[in-house]
């Protein structure tokens, strides 16, 4: 029994191919949907409520500037050492997480303006003898936390004047190991390190030490929206609408509700 | 000490678990076609399947992930762009907790195919010789003989794969999917009382795999019966 076979004509198969391959960009955006990537594990900036809903400032602030870009807003979570990743990878459009705008990050990602500046500020027991120098941490244990500005201070200045440097995968963590001794000081934000450890029970017998750091090679200079490098239209309609928040008060009812000092900085 | 945390904590037990046992699904599919092909008389598969479970169990669970995660979104958005079939926003979103479900089973495949290769080394050959010379195919001979057979001395190994899986899909976590792990780090943060949450997780790990483990030795004791020690 002899079987018919078909031949699909290899040259059309080819052109098909490359028709298909060739086909034009995608159409441009129209930005009535953006979806916003944050990490919920920040204290009061980006966290959850007992019953799972997002919340913090970073969340209202998000929320207030979708209303101005009129644009409907869904929120992605991510761990924090993805977030850049996903950005690039599309998981979502904007990061609104806290991000500091560092030269290093504006290599992968771009920024709109800050939207709230904080310092950073060392933080060790009372009477150790640290006075925050990257001298007086020479020998000493310094916790900071993955991929932050923070640790990119450590690994940059404490660790060249002879501190080891430990990685953390979060301030709380830090917090715990620096409250039973593992490590003798730790690197953070300074009302991360207010809130979160000083001012609660844990943090009895620590303080601040050292000046307010604010070198922008390693702090940028505040914390801003990450945008992909080609969404201009995007980071552009975001400024705007951080302009007008800042104008007519919005921004101002937001923080009131989380700090009772200025976050915005000069 | 904070505890309000609590409920949302627990919800993602059930994640956790879905997770684990979808991948535990298809490592056990990809394992037992793995260790056969890794027995196989042509040269093609064993080739394939030894190279399966060589270089997966080499490189870390956590790298598979994120490779897979991101960069395997990446490349579906380079496709999906040039063929203009993205939508609204541009691309076909890899959803988080299939990624993570299809890496953990595609790693653990590789770890089960070598508790299964074990397994039907020690089901007597003359089994198999017979039921060839009986007329079956070699797929019967697998499904009707050897495999029946091969449980009774895959379960230990097959325990122990199913154990460190549960506490792999920790990793998911990474990936921003909300499972147990990562809704006890963000309880923790935003409680201040990450050692509680932690403490929390570990308890509910822990019954997970007990309970487990009761299970699969009731399973065991199963299938030891009548077998001459």
């Amino acid at each position: 029994m002899r079987s018919a076979s078909f031949r699909f004509p290899k040259p059309a198969a080819l052109l098909f191919a490359l028709g298909v391959l060739c086909a034009g960009p995608a159409a441009a955006r129209d930005w009535s949907a953006v979806r916003i990537g944050v990490d919920p594990t920040y204290k009061p900036f980006t966290f959850k409520t007992p019953d799972g809903q997002l919340t913090g400032f970073d969340v209202d602030i998000a929320r207030a500037l979708c209303v101005e870009i009129k644009a409907k807003c869904t929120f992605v979570e991510s761990s924090w050492e993805g977030i850049i990743p996903g950005l690039r990878a599309n998981k979502f459009d904007a990061i609104i997480s806290s991000m500091s705008m560092t030269a290093e990050r504006r290599k992968a990602v771009d920024f709109t303006d800050k939207y709230y500046e904080t310092p950073t500020l060392i933080i060790t027991k009372v009477g150790s003898g640290i006075d925050g120098s990257p001298a007086s941490l020479k020998g000493k244990r310094v916790g900071a936390a993955k991929a932050t500005v923070q640790e990119a201070y450590a690994k940059g200045e404490l660790a060249k004047a002879g501190a080891t440097v430990v990685s953390f995968d979060s301030s709380q963590q830090e917090y715990l190991d620096l409250k039973s001794g593992r490590i003798d000081a730790v690197v953070v934000d300074k009302f991360d390190g207010k809130g979160g450890f000083l001012d609660t029970p844990v943090g009895k017998g620590f303080a601040f030490v050292g000046p307010e750091l604010v070198d922008e090679r390693y702090f940028g200079k505040g914390a801003g929206i990450a945008i992909r490098k080609e969404d201009t239209e995007l980071r552009d309609r975001f400024n705007v609408a951080l302009k007008s928040i800042r104008a007519s008060g919005t921004w101002k009812k937001v923080a009131d509700q989380y700090f009772d000092f200025d976050i915005y900085g000069k | 000490m904070n505890a309000s945390y609590l409920p949302y904590v627990l919800a993602g037990v059930g994640l956790t678990l879905a997770v684990a046992v979808g991948a535990l699904m298809l490592s056990t599919l990809l394992g037992i076609v793995a260790a056969a092909a890794r027995l196989s008389s042509h040269r093609l598969p064993r080739a394939l399947a030894t190279a399966y479970a060589t270089l997966i169990r080499g490189v870390p669970d956590l790298v598979l992930m994120l490779l897979i995660f991101y960069g395997g979104q990446i490349a579906v958005n380079a496709i999906v762009q040039r063929l203009g079939w993205g939508g609204e926003t541009g691309s076909i979103d890899i959803d988080p907790f299939v990624a993570g479900t299809v890496t953990l089973g595609f790693i653990y495949g590789a770890y089960f195919a070598e508790t299964f290769r074990g397994a039907m080394l020690a089901v007597p050959v003359g089994q198999s010789e017979a039921a060839l010379a009986c007329g079956m195919s070699r797929v019967q001979v697998l499904t009707r003989i050897v495999l029946p057979q091969m449980v009774r001395h895959a379960l230990p190994g097959f325990t122990n794969n199913w154990l460190v899986l549960v506490k792999s899909t920790a990793l998911v976590s990474v990936i921003g999917l909300t499972d147990l792990m990562y809704r006890a780090k963000q309880a923790g943060a935003a409680s201040r009382a990450a050692f509680f949450y932690f403490v929390v997780a570990a308890a509910i790990y822990l019954a997970i795999t007990s309970v487990s483990m009761l299970a699969l030795r009731a399973i065991e004791q199963r299938h030891h019966r009548g077998v001459r020690a």
